[in-house]
């Protein structure tokens, strides 16, 4: 591991004061915003520093109820899962067998990596490039503020995800499982189907959860084509500001319920998060 | 690659998806580039104004404002993250008890929803009593008006920007360590080389290459932001953090001047291309 060991118990634990240090620093954020979700609003801005419950303050579970409670919170919430299962379950049934093919077989006329590449560069383009024209297609078809227009959106932004890290896994995976299936009398399909499909389903499964969470946090396309009945939770909470003011303990509230599911996803595919996130550049 | 196949069936695989592309990113990249042609106004035919809208370009100051906001913005995050991102993988690639647990809390940010980041921003920069305020109050007796000053909301940007991913970066820049093979740091002990000059001529050298695409990765997605400056400073005070995205999307969505948000966007398309292509020669090594 190339782990350089020190003796000198005074490294060791400058090391784990530094390492604390970080690890606070990074969670301050989400520390923040859970303290002042259970703060009772007439106490938010008098309880100072850095507001420890319980010893500064009662919690209250009042703001979650309230929020909760709220319909255009429910059915903001309501929006994000579908759009986030939906654009996922397609980015994934044509990223799959993409990648597939990217991984076992020979194309001609465009290489395989150049083929690759093309599909990855559409994560180079920023999303605002093609707003206006998303706008405008979505307007003539019909699909403003309609969660399809947002599930078809987020497949596309997320298939090259599913693409890349699906023909990694593949190539990965020895291919003399299928030529033995093969011999055998198994056809092309099955074995993709049956062999190495099997074989590939954790990273699938992280490679979905990224999915989800790419699509969840999306805000500049669901700001752009939902007003009303297709709103997703970012862009609820981004209407929630102007109209109720500096009401924080609903605006941290909120806060955490849109970081929530992206955050507990990322935590259950810790091993995948660095292949999935460089697409797969970088082994994790 | 001698073991590739070459059969019908990779078509009916691939196909979809390549379809589904064309559809979806070619057709409006199109679609746009014709837009950027035209006057454009909801509900009337369109009006071929020829390159009047690149133009427009050339002689719009505000656009110039918010080119500069992002490149600035671009270049200190990018520098900053991956310098840190390195320094923190350094420190985590030592013997350090409970490391996946630790590992795992410090890279929570990447994963928060952007635009909640910037709302969470919002009442951690609180001038008058907000946590962030009122711990430099009682250490150093400062006030700093974090949103409302043009540079300081510049500066609380910068903050969250670099506090949401330089965990990315510490997290690839890890992994690239974590796989260096232990026997070069033997042979380099046993030479006795000082721990400064192991890091210079062997372990840096040899993650070059993870750092160039961490570099990359945020290059490219530095350049698409708009979440956080929409929720925490809605590019105020005035426009002074109003970066190219916004700026963009205000002209189309707000003041619904659709042929010239599309010429905007192919100008900042042209500029990210410029970027991707000084290390297009990598990129195509990595998927060999």
């Amino acid at each position: 591991m190339g782990v350089v060991k020190r003796k000198s118990p005074v490294f060791s634990f400058i090391r784990y004061v530094l390492v604390v240090i970080v690890v606070c620093w990074a969670l301050f954020l989400l520390y923040w915003g859970v303290v002042t979700s259970l703060k009772p609003p007439a106490e938010t801005f008098t309880i100072s520093g850095i507001s420890i419950p319980f010893v500064q303050f009662k919690p209250t579970a009042e703001n979650w109820r309230i929020e909760l409670s709220t319909r255009e919170s429910r059915s903001a919430l309501l929006n994000s899962i579908i759009v986030a299962i939906a654009a996922t379950a397609i980015a994934l049934s044509l990223g799959l067998p993409a990648g597939y093919a990217l991984a076992r077989f020979q194309f001609r006329r465009v290489k395989n990596r150049d083929l690759t590449v093309w599909f990855l560069s559409q994560r180079v383009l920023p999303p605002v490039a093609v707003v206006i024209p998303f706008f405008l297609i979505m307007r003539s078809l019909h699909l403003l503020d309609h969660v399809l227009g947002l599930i078809l959106i987020n497949a596309t932004f997320t298939l090259p995800f599913a693409v890349v890290i699906m023909r990694q896994t593949f190539q990965e995976l020895p291919i003399e499982l299928e030529e033995a299936a093969a011999v055998d009398g198994c056809s092309d399909f099955d074995a993709f189907w049956k062999i190495s499909l099997p074989l590939a389903v954790p990273t699938l499964v992280a490679v979905a959860a990224i999915c989800v969470a790419f699509t969840w946090n999306e805000f500049l396309f669901a700001l752009s084509i939902s007003s009303l009945k297709a709103k997703t939770f970012p862009v609820y909470l981004a209407g929630a500001e102007d109209t109720r003011g500096v009401q924080f303990w609903f605006i941290a509230t909120r806060t955490i319920l849109a970081m929530g599911p992206p955050v507990v996803l990322a935590l259950f595919i810790q091993k995948y998060i660095v292949r999935g996130l460089t697409f797969g550049a970088v082994k994790g | 690659m001698a073991a590739l196949r070459s059969k019908r069936i990779k078509y009916f695989f691939i196909l979809p998806s390549i379809i589904w592309v064309f559809a979806f990113t070619l057709f409006p990249l199109i679609y746009s580039l014709t837009l950027s042609f035209f006057k454009v106004r909801l509900g009337k035919p369109l009006t071929f104004v020829g390159l009047f809208n690149f133009g427009r370009i050339l002689q719009d100051y505000k656009l110039a404002h918010s080119l500069k906001v992002t490149l600035a913005y671009v270049a200190i995050t990018v520098a900053i993250q991956v310098v840190l991102g390195l320094l923190l993988a350094l420190l985590f690639h030592q013997e350090i008890k409970g490391k996946t647990i630790w590992r795992a809390l410090l890279i929570l940010p990447i994963f928060c929803t952007p635009v909640a980041v910037g709302y969470l921003g919002l009442t951690v920069f609180y001038e008058e009593g907000g946590p962030v305020n009122s711990i430099l109050m009682s250490l150093f007796n400062l006030k700093i008006p974090w949103l409302s000053h043009p540079t300081w909301a510049w500066v609380s940007v910068l903050l969250l920007d670099i506090w949401q991913w330089t965990p990315f970066c510490f997290l690839v820049i890890l992994a690239g360590l974590q796989s260096l093979s232990e026997e070069v740091y033997d042979a380099a002990y046993i030479d006795s080389s000082s721990e400064w000059q192991i890091f210079r001529k062997i372990t840096f050298p040899l993650i070059q290459p993870v750092i160039i695409i961490v570099l990359l990765l945020r290059l490219i997605e530095s350049f698409k932001i708009f979440d956080i400056i929409f929720s925490l400073t809605g590019g105020g005070p005035g426009t002074a953090t109003e970066v190219y995205s916004l700026y963009t999307y205000r002209t189309g969505l707000r003041f619904f001047d659709f042929g010239y948000a599309s010429a905007l966007s192919y100008l900042l398309l042209a500029i990210v291309m410029v970027v991707v292509n000084l290390f297009f020669r990598r990129i195509r090594q990595v998927y060999e």
